[in-house]
């Protein structure tokens, strides 16, 4: 007989092929999703793979797309890691594109060298704030962050709404109102990296968010906190650390990192605000983080994966007819293999014999 | 703003109040149940969302409302075959299974709903009518507000009772609350815990599926992306402010449909408030609900906490 045993150590080679084992499934269920509505499998996959590498402006597209994935995933590292469920996000990436643009009305005329740091803090800003919303909600009042954080991103989208169809900041002139913002001037456009192409600066930032990250959470005493939260919070407490201050402060970074992608996103790609480029980003990035087993490369390795399949998803469109969705529910079905997974690789499987 | 109190004005807000209350009530029922027995499932939203689209692609697929209203059951019977799935046997953090399944949930049907009108007009269908029931729906004042409403609508009232009396007078309801109090007491004498964690998430899920069914088919006639917009989470805040208990979270559901048909109504009779204050009322008033509610006494012992032996 057959019988799955808890592992007392994990074993790495083990881990790998549970994870192998669920991105092949992963494949093959989107294999099946797609044959479900008659789409030609072979043919989607083999758009997607060329829009996503095949060639260099692909290349650059995967990047632009990969770049918000990683930040909100980043977010979500820095959140789950401490076991603090914030799935505010997708409202911190909303509050980060309107403190944007919000600083790109007061600062303009700024040289880049100040405006582009200047929008992006305001930018910043507005993700920290949300996220300091939550926190207080958290420490002072014990509501869970999870219910606060999704209440507070219907708030953020609302208010988006709101400024753009009615408020102050809606395109006004034309007949019909396409619930977005006038466009930003040349000059609030987020430089190129090689000529005239869509590769923007920002797709830079994600990468030192990383590291930085990474470095945070290996070498100092908030990551320490972090993980520690996570993992002993009374042990934690007995050590003399305030931890309703450190889950401030842990919200407090995840805000600011969902909301650095919701600025580059106004700054880098739409230059104008408008709410359907944002939608969905902060919750794709709860899966890249934990896709990417919560550490800060492996995010990035999720997030590039994730663009990748974006950028092959705008390819496969242009080509053929399968709607946009197949990438938030290829999304949906890698996370849940991936947590299935998880699970396994704390398993050994092993022979009984049955006397 | 003064043409709120007149009596039509009245039996219209009481009436939609009704209208909105049934499909919070079948899913908040239904979580209910879950949360009891100790899994503090946050995958309603997406049960809810799953549901809605099950029913919407039957019904107009078939014509027929009532086998919509079976494939939303079975819609939720699936989802929460799923979160049990995680929950129960992998014993998945509950929060990382709900939170994956409205991920999922949400993917898969905005997929399948793009693939199903990719091409063409929107299908759409005419959803439940109202049923007068003779001589009470006559009643002044009374019979328009309560008598005067969609089947479904009577079934949910009849829920809140019945989900009682499961709970507090049947044996299974006192093995459900064990599960969410001492799991262990259970286990000791030999009677599994995943089997009737399981059993719990997947009729629980069943009415989930239920209440996003009607949604779709009790107030509209086709569907959208992000067609349940936060439902399921009110319906989670529900059970809290409720205090776990039907009637408890049968006053809350109440509060929070009241709100919604008012806003709607202040729409309708063009209040001078940007509509998005309106619609945003549910959620600031969930925020502050919760900021109200420190002590939890009802909360089940072992909510959220994955059973194991050791």
């Amino acid at each position: 007989m057959i019988q799955f045993e808890r592992r007392t150590e994990t074993s790495g080679v083990w881990t790998t092929i549970s994870f192998a084992v669920a991105s092949l499934a992963g494949l093959a269920a989107t294999a099946v999703l797609l044959a479900s509505t008659g789409a030609d499998v072979l043919q989607v996959f083999g758009a997607l793979v060329k829009g996503a590498v095949g060639s260099p402006k692909a290349l650059a597209t995967t990047l632009v797309k990969a770049t918000p994935l990683i930040l909100t995933g980043l977010a979500t590292v820095v959140a789950f890691r401490a076991q603090i469920w914030s799935i505010g996000q997708e409202g911190q990436v909303f509050a980060g594109a309107m403190g944007g643009y919000l600083g790109a009305q007061l600062l303009a005329g700024l040289p880049a060298l100040l405006f582009f740091p200047g929008v992006l803090a305001f930018g910043i800003a507005g993700g920290m704030a949300v996220a300091w919303l939550s926190a207080l909600l958290r420490n002072r009042f014990g509501v869970n962050e999870i219910i606060s954080t999704v209440m507070l991103n219907y708030l953020a989208v609302y208010l988006l709404s709101w400024l753009l169809q009615g408020g102050p900041w809606g395109e006004t002139g034309g007949t019909i109102s396409y619930h977005q913002s006038p466009m930003l001037p040349d000059a609030a456009f987020l430089p190129a990296l090689m000529g005239s192409s869509r590769l923007h600066a920002g797709v830079l930032l994600p990468f030192l968010a990383a590291a930085i990250c990474a470095l945070v959470m290996a070498r100092t005493p908030l990551g320490f906190e972090i993980r520690g939260l996570g993992y002993n919070p009374e042990a934690l407490r007995h050590k003399g650390v305030n931890i309703g201050r450190t889950v401030t402060l842990i919200m407090l970074s995840s805000g600011a990192l969902a909301a650095l992608a919701g600025a580059i996103e106004l700054f880098g790609v739409t230059h104008r605000l408008r709410a359907d480029n944002l939608i969905g980003l902060g919750y794709a990035g709860i899966i890249v983080g934990m896709i990417g087993g919560l550490s800060a490369w492996g995010t990035v390795l999720a997030g590039l994966f994730f663009g990748a399949l974006a950028s092959g998803a705008v390819y496969m469109r242009v080509l053929g007819d399968v709607p946009a969705a197949l990438v938030p529910a290829i999304q949906g079905i890698t996370l849940f293999l991936f947590l299935c997974a998880g699970v396994l690789a704390r398993y050994r499987i092993v022979r009984v014999v049955v006397q | 703003m003064s043409q709120l109190f007149h009596e039509a004005i009245i039996i219209s807000i009481l009436a939609s109040t009704l209208r909105i209350m049934t499909p919070l009530l079948f899913s908040s029922m239904g979580e209910l149940v879950i949360q009891r027995s100790g899994i503090w499932n946050m995958g309603v939203e997406g049960t809810m969302l799953t549901g809605a689209f099950a029913a919407y692609l039957v019904a107009t697929l078939s014509g027929s409302l009532w086998l919509a209203v079976i494939a939303a059951v079975l819609a939720g019977i699936l989802m929460g075959a799923i979160i049990a799935f995680m929950t129960a046997v992998l014993r998945v953090d509950h929060f990382i299974a709900g939170l994956g399944l409205n991920l999922l949930a949400g993917g898969f049907t905005l997929y399948w709903f793009q693939s199903y009108i990719r091409g063409r007009a929107q299908p759409t269908f005419s959803g439940f009518e109202d049923v007068d029931i003779p001589l009470l729906s006559d009643i002044p004042f009374i019979g328009p507000i309560l008598f005067s409403q969609r089947a479904l609508t009577y079934l949910a009232l009849l829920a809140v009772p019945a989900i009682w009396f499961l709970l507090y007078r049947s044996r299974h309801g006192l093995e459900l609350r064990c599960l969410g109090e001492n799991p262990k007491a259970l286990d000791v004498k030999g009677l599994s815990v995943t089997a009737r964690q399981f059993a719990a998430v997947t009729f629980g899920s069943a009415m989930t599926g239920l209440g996003g069914g009607f949604l779709m088919l009790g107030f509209s006639d086709r569907f959208l992306a992000d067609f349940t917009a936060g439902r399921g989470w009110i319906v989670v805040v529900a059970l809290i402010a409720g205090n776990w208990k039907p009637k408890g979270v049968f006053i809350a559901v109440a509060a929070f449909a009241l709100l919604e048909a008012l806003a709607t109504h202040l729409q309708v009779l063009g209040a001078k408030v940007p509509h998005q204050l309106l619609l945003s009322l549910p959620y600031i008033a969930s925020i502050g609900l919760l900021m109200g509610l420190r002590l939890r006494p009802g909360q089940p012992a072992r909510l959220g906490v994955p059973y194991t032996r050791e």
